[in-house]
């Protein structure tokens, strides 16, 4: 009895030892030299305030243009009426152009597809003008904000649901000159 | 009965018209008329002709305009197996007349060995067993397309028809971002690019003499109008102030009218081509824009925004008598008068969709000429009023269709890129 439980204590000793043995071949494990942390203290510099003044200064015309500084506007179907939840925008825009005088925009006005290409033409001159006067009532010299439609040929994106629709239905400010 | 009717009308009519002569047949083959029934056997080749591809294409082309006709049938070539072969010599009418055909056309093809062609052809008159008119061309090889045209046209004019086959079609083809007018056949063969700008043309509208087309461009930034002369290769900007765009020569020549903005609200001018004088035809807030001549020139059709949505109005060419066309559904645009003055064709969005209507003048009723395939947009009738050019994107990307007056034959002529804004010439030259 005491020999036979010394056979199966032995047997599933190597058992295990060989289950222990096949994994240790699985993963190798690491032997050697500790690992060493590498770090480096960060440098504790402060970027150089810009004022808004002094980026504006900076930038170049395409950068203001890529950077948006002036955001565009979506309208309803069909419509030109500036919308409710628009005005926020065009006002943070007019502040914007009120604090540079010497820019000159340019509002374009675009379609989405759902509309012919000569009508649409004409609803998006309407989309722009509308943008222009809101503008314009906001302070701004109507000297300096030119307008152009573009009807259905520029969409922003591809598609053709209302989301994308909507996305075209718009009027981009576009800096022309600083 | 009917038919044997009509054919004997014809032959009476045919019977007074000269044979060689220039004159016009004053009759006309209406709607609804029977076909006339047209067999075309083999032509008759010389060697270097002879498996030609040249020979094949005159032959194609010209069966495939009469056939487009909706003038004649073409009488199924399987026929004339049953039949003795042809021979222009010693012609058989009785045989031809047995397999129902009215007109026999006999022609000869030659290529020459300067690379030209000489097509000759004769037109005979079946069951009166006679010769009716004949016609020789001559050209370029690489003209037979046109020769087979000229040959058509000649078919027309003997039966009082327009012209048509020689007729060509402006539009714009979109390759990358350039967008470009081009011009083409009638049928979509020998396109040839007109502009070269790197800006947006669109809308183009051809001269009375077909040899000048006014566009759109947006090659100064903002939407003007431009006109090419086609054989100096000049351009000239002819517009002023605001935007400017889809604009409409006159059917004499004389005067084009447009839509501008220079006075801030997109109105309809009038401005005479020889004085350079303009006119403003239209004074309301609201959008007025696409307006077309009518046939005889006393006419504007054009949309208008002023009932709240855009519709089809008719005004007098110097602005006054406005009247009001379309009256149901709440988009209308891109009116185009047909020919014959009597129906109004004009592009309507019901839902999303953009289809083609026909609204008859005299007794104000509506058909519906394109349906509900994708957006159909920019309709253009041919030059006899018997077929519509249209763009439409039923197959995905814009392409040009050309569709017959009662909706039936429509067809794409286009493939490469993307193709619209087709406008016909008025006549062929």
């Amino acid at each position: 009895m005491k020999r036979f439980l010394i056979i199966v204590l032995a047997v599933s000793f190597i058992l295990l030892l060989s289950a222990c043995s096949k994994k240790a071949a699985k993963v190798a494990p690491v032997q050697g030299p500790a690992v060493e942390t590498v770090e480096e203290p960060v440098a504790q510099v402060e970027k150089p305030y810009l004022s808004e003044e002094e980026l504006f200064q900076q930038k170049s015309l395409e950068e203001l243009n890529k950077d948006q500084v002036l955001k565009m506007i979506h309208f309803d179907f069909d419509m030109y009426a500036i919308r409710e939840d628009m005005k926020p925008v065009m006002q943070a825009n007019a502040n914007w152009l009120l604090k540079f005088p010497s820019v000159e925009v340019l509002v374009e006005g675009h379609c989405d597809e759902r509309g012919t290409i000569e009508y649409n033409i004409a609803l998006g001159e309407k989309r722009a003008e509308a943008a222009k006067n809101y503008l314009v009532s906001l302070g701004l010299n109507a000297a300096k904000v030119k307008i152009i439609s573009y009807g259905k040929s520029k969409p922003l994106v591809q598609g053709v649901d209302e989301a994308s629709y909507f996305r075209n239905r718009r009027a981009e400010f576009v800096i022309t000159k600083k | 009965m009917k038919l044997r009717r009509t054919i004997l009308l014809l032959l009476v009519i045919l019977s007074f018209a000269p044979l060689r002569g220039q004159e016009e047949i004053t009759i006309r083959i209406r709607e609804g008329m029977p076909m006339v029934p047209v067999a075309m056997p083999a032509f008759l080749l010389n060697p270097a002709a002879q498996n030609s591809e040249t020979a094949a294409a005159v032959y194609d082309t010209l069966w495939k305009d009469l056939e487009f006709s909706r003038i004649f049938k073409m009488v199924p070539r399987e026929h004339y197996a049953y039949i003795p072969a042809f021979n222009p010599n010693a012609i058989r009418f009785k045989d031809w007349a047995s397999i129902q055909a009215n007109i026999l056309i006999s022609g000869e093809l030659e290529v020459t060995a300067d690379d030209r062609v000489i097509f000759s052809f004769k037109v005979y008159e079946v069951t009166g067993e006679r010769f009716i008119f004949g016609r020789n061309f001559g050209g370029k090889k690489d003209l037979a397309r046109l020769i087979a045209h000229r040959a058509a046209d000649e078919m027309l004019k003997h039966f009082g028809e327009r012209p048509l086959f020689t007729s060509k079609i402006a539009y714009i083809s979109e390759t990358g971002d350039d967008r470009d007018v081009y011009i083409m056949d009638y049928d979509g063969q020998r396109p040839t690019r007109i502009t070269f700008s790197s800006a947006l043309d669109m809308l183009p509208s051809w001269s009375a003499d077909n040899e000048k087309i006014l566009y759109t461009s947006y090659r100064n930034l903002s939407p003007e109008l431009f006109m090419f002369h086609i054989y100096s290769g000049k351009t000239e900007l002819l517009s002023s102030g605001g935007s400017n765009y889809a604009a409409d020569w006159s059917p004499a020549g004389d005067r084009i009218v447009f839509t501008s903005t220079k006075h801030g609200n997109a109105e309809i001018y009038l401005k005479d081509m020889k004085t350079g004088q303009e006119k403003r035809l239209t004074f309301n807030p609201a959008i007025d824009t696409s307006p077309c001549w009518s046939p005889n020139g006393r006419e504007i059709a054009f949309t208008s925004q002023r009932g709240g949505t855009p519709q089809i109005y008719i005004m007098d060419a110097e602005g006054s008598n406005v009247r009001r066309v379309t009256m149901e559904g709440s988009y209308h645009d891109s009116p185009a008068w047909s020919p014959d003055g009597m129906r109004l064709a004009f592009v309507s969005r019901i839902e999303n969709r953009f289809d083609i209507y026909i609204f008859n003048l005299k007794s104000n009723e509506i058909s519906k000429l394109t349906e509900n395939a994708g957006r159909n947009e920019n309709p253009s009738w041919s030059p006899d009023g018997r077929h519509l050019a249209f763009s439409s994107n039923r197959s995905g990307r814009y392409q040009i269709y050309l569709v017959d007056y009662d909706g039936r034959n429509v067809r794409q002529i286009t493939s490469r890129g993307e193709n619209k804004m087709p406008k016909w010439q008025r006549s062929a030259k």
